[in-house]
């Protein structure tokens, strides 16, 4: 038995600081399902899923049961559709959609991702029908989540596709206008995408991943933010290399008990073991926020200065303390900053003190990227994809994944609330204060990759 | 050789173990296993011990008592008989903590349950401090019995007397505490 002051550290862990674990993700290979008859292609894979996944909210409960700590969100993760789907058209695609919003629905998930396209250097022509097809798609499904990589570390910036993409923004947005643009919450366009991430909605397994594998993404912001309070109330800190060592530690802790859960859900399901995440994914909910951490270390207002540095410490924290705690951390592994998930990072936007600017330059020490930012209903396509190229050349240069979930909110102006509702969450709409690149995005064509990438 | 357990409570002074140890060892004995605690300034020992045939019980309790003043060493020695394999249960260990405010009947309430739940005491320690009551116990839940339950009728008794109690797998403290990897508690190691 551990010692006295280790057992009780745990249990305050547990109890009072609510560790949980914050997502389930059952990836499964989807590639022997596709067929050129679009019924029987969506008849294979709605099986599969269901096949592969049915055991996966029992298997969750039981090992919740076990050891008393909740599994907060279960869900799936499929081959990234554009090329299981290749000769199907836009028609097919969403057909698709339908057949797997049910099969989510049916295997009790709550979201599944995968309905997604690599097209950082170039686009195929299902590449191109699966971007077109998200506006259709995104407003008729509820459980589906899309992702496009448009960009890599060693392919580049593909604008094409990101001028592409900053109409389908649109349209999404109209399409889904009475509920605030909500379609767009649920796509994320990446640098550098994680073929491991359990986390929605980036989330799809990648081509390299075994044939069914379970992810997970630990424990929220909320005992870590708790761990710090505590350490700094106990009047125990002399400096930030403190707060560093108390989150490392932390990290540690909530690291293994992910692990030891992911591991035991993969033996009761059947899977490969793949990766804990380290991110501290946030939820809408008082307490459970990043922005709450960088309060609880001392910045006053999120925004002001010393968040990039604040933050470039917790996520370096994070990282260290989860790596010895586990070989098979991967994913993300970083701080997000949702800004409409987040309720301490949206009120900081609203107060004025947390700026897209300033959230572009703090997303450059963390993961995950522009993370549902609201912006006006009446941002013009091409500014919304040089929003997104400029985050993603955060990721191409600096060789880290980074993303955008941006939604452009119908009808609303900055300063106005956007309201998503759920894990969501609300948020006031960023203003964007130049949108004058017009020239520049139009150009469109491929930024090439950086010297970065010749590494070889 | 005889296998014996013997236990000796004193209180407590330097040097008690090693005058165990010395009077067994001249009775040509070898000690298997130790545990020995020091509670409120009084001394316990428990010891599993392989003495000689022509030792009897009588003369390693005497051979131990000669070592401390007159009534100082209480001892007690019995044969040592194995668990036999029908009374070895297939069960999981747990610990169970109580914290909060102390008032009687706590523990004769809690190990009550465990009891009326077929679930074993491993280990167990407490005590009050400033009026603070804490309770860390480690016990074995048999196979078929619903921890989820468990866990909910100790989270209720502890409510009973304004108290926290909470129930959780070894493994979790394992897993948070210790640096082996995770995966050696699944392979049960």
């Amino acid at each position: 038995m551990p010692g006295y002051d280790d057992t009780f550290q745990t249990i305050e862990m547990l109890q009072s600081e609510h560790l949980d674990v914050r997502a389930v993700n059952m990836g499964i290979d989807v590639f022997d399902c596709a067929d050129p008859d679009i019924n029987k292609a969506c008849k294979r894979v709605k099986e599969k899923i269901l096949r592969c996944a049915s055991p996966l909210i029992d298997a969750c409960r039981k090992v919740s049961r076990r050891y008393g700590i909740p599994i907060v969100n279960k869900r799936v993760a499929i081959s990234p559709i554009a090329d299981v789907m290749a000769g199907h058209d836009i028609n097919d695609l969403v057909q698709l959609a339908h057949a797997l919003d049910e099969a989510a629905e049916e295997a009790g998930v709550d979201f599944i991702g995968g309905y997604s396209a690599l097209v950082q250097k170039g686009m195929t022509v299902s590449d191109r029908a699966l971007i077109e097809s998200l506006p259709e798609a995104l407003s008729q499904t509820r459980r589906i989540c899309a992702s496009v990589n448009a960009a890599s570390t060693r392919a580049g910036i593909n604008v094409e596709a990101l001028l592409l993409l900053g109409r389908v923004l649109r349209e999404i947005a109209a399409r889904t206008a009475e509920a605030d643009g909500f379609g767009c919450c649920k796509l994320s366009i990446f640098a550098n995408i994680p073929e491991d991430n359990p986390f929605m909605a980036g989330a799809y397994k990648g081509i390299g991943e075994p044939e069914t594998v379970i992810n997970i993404g630990v424990s929220g912001p909320g005992v870590v933010k708790r761990a710090i309070e505590k350490f700094c109330g106990s009047g125990s800190c002399r400096g930030l290399g403190d707060i560093a060592e108390q989150i490392k530690s932390t990290a540690f802790r909530v690291t293994r008990c992910g692990e030891l859960i992911g591991r035991e859900v993969a033996e009761a399901v059947g899977a490969q073991f793949g990766i804990v995440d380290l991110s501290l994914a946030p939820t809408p909910q008082v307490g459970d926020s990043v922005g709450e951490i960088l309060q609880a270390m001392g910045i006053d207002k999120v925004g002001g200065p010393g968040s990039t540095a604040a933050l470039a410490m917790l996520n370096d924290a994070v990282k260290k303390g989860g790596a010895f705690a586990s070989s098979s951390v991967g994913g993300l592994s970083g701080a997000f900053v949702p800004v409409a998930e987040d309720s301490a990072l949206a009120a900081a936007v609203e107060s004025g003190y947390l700026t897209l600017e300033k959230l572009e330059a703090m997303t450059s020490v963390c993961s995950v990227g522009l993370d549902m930012i609201a912006l006006p209903g009446d941002t013009s396509p091409e500014t919304l994809t040089a929003l997104a190229m400029d985050e993603l050349a955060i990721g191409v240069v600096n060789r880290k994944t980074t993303s955008v979930r941006l939604i452009p909110v119908p009808g609303k102006n900055a300063g106005e609330r956007a309201v998503f509702g759920g894990l969501f969450g609300e948020s006031p709409i960023l203003d964007i204060r130049s949108d004058t690149s017009n020239d520049f995005v139009s150009m469109g064509g491929r930024i090439p990759a950086p010297l970065t990438s010749l590494n070889n | 050789m005889k296998d014996y357990i013997l236990t000796v409570m004193a209180q407590d002074r330097v040097g008690i173990v090693r005058d165990v140890a010395s009077a067994l060892t001249e009775l040509g004995g070898n000690i298997t296993h130790v545990s020995q605690t020091v509670m409120c300034g009084y001394f316990t020992l428990i010891i599993s011990v392989q003495v000689p045939d022509k030792c009897s019980l009588l003369e390693i309790r005497q051979a131990i008592e000669r070592k401390g003043s007159v009534g100082e060493l209480e001892v007690n020695v019995r044969p040592y008989e194995p668990v036999p394999e029908s009374q070895i249960r297939k069960s999981e260990r747990f610990t169970l903590t109580i914290v909060g405010k102390d008032r009687p009947g706590i523990i004769a309430r809690a190990t009550e349950h465990l009891a009326s739940r077929n679930i074993n005491i491993d280990d167990f320690y407490a005590y009050v401090l400033d009026g603070r009551f804490v309770m860390l116990v480690q016990v074995s839940i048999p196979e078929g019995v619903d921890v989820d339950d468990v866990r909910s009728e100790i989270e209720n008794l502890g409510k009973e007397f304004e108290l926290t109690a909470q129930l959780q797998h070894e493994n979790i403290f394992r897993a948070t505490n210790e640096v082996r990897p995770v995966i050696d508690l699944q392979r049960g190691s």
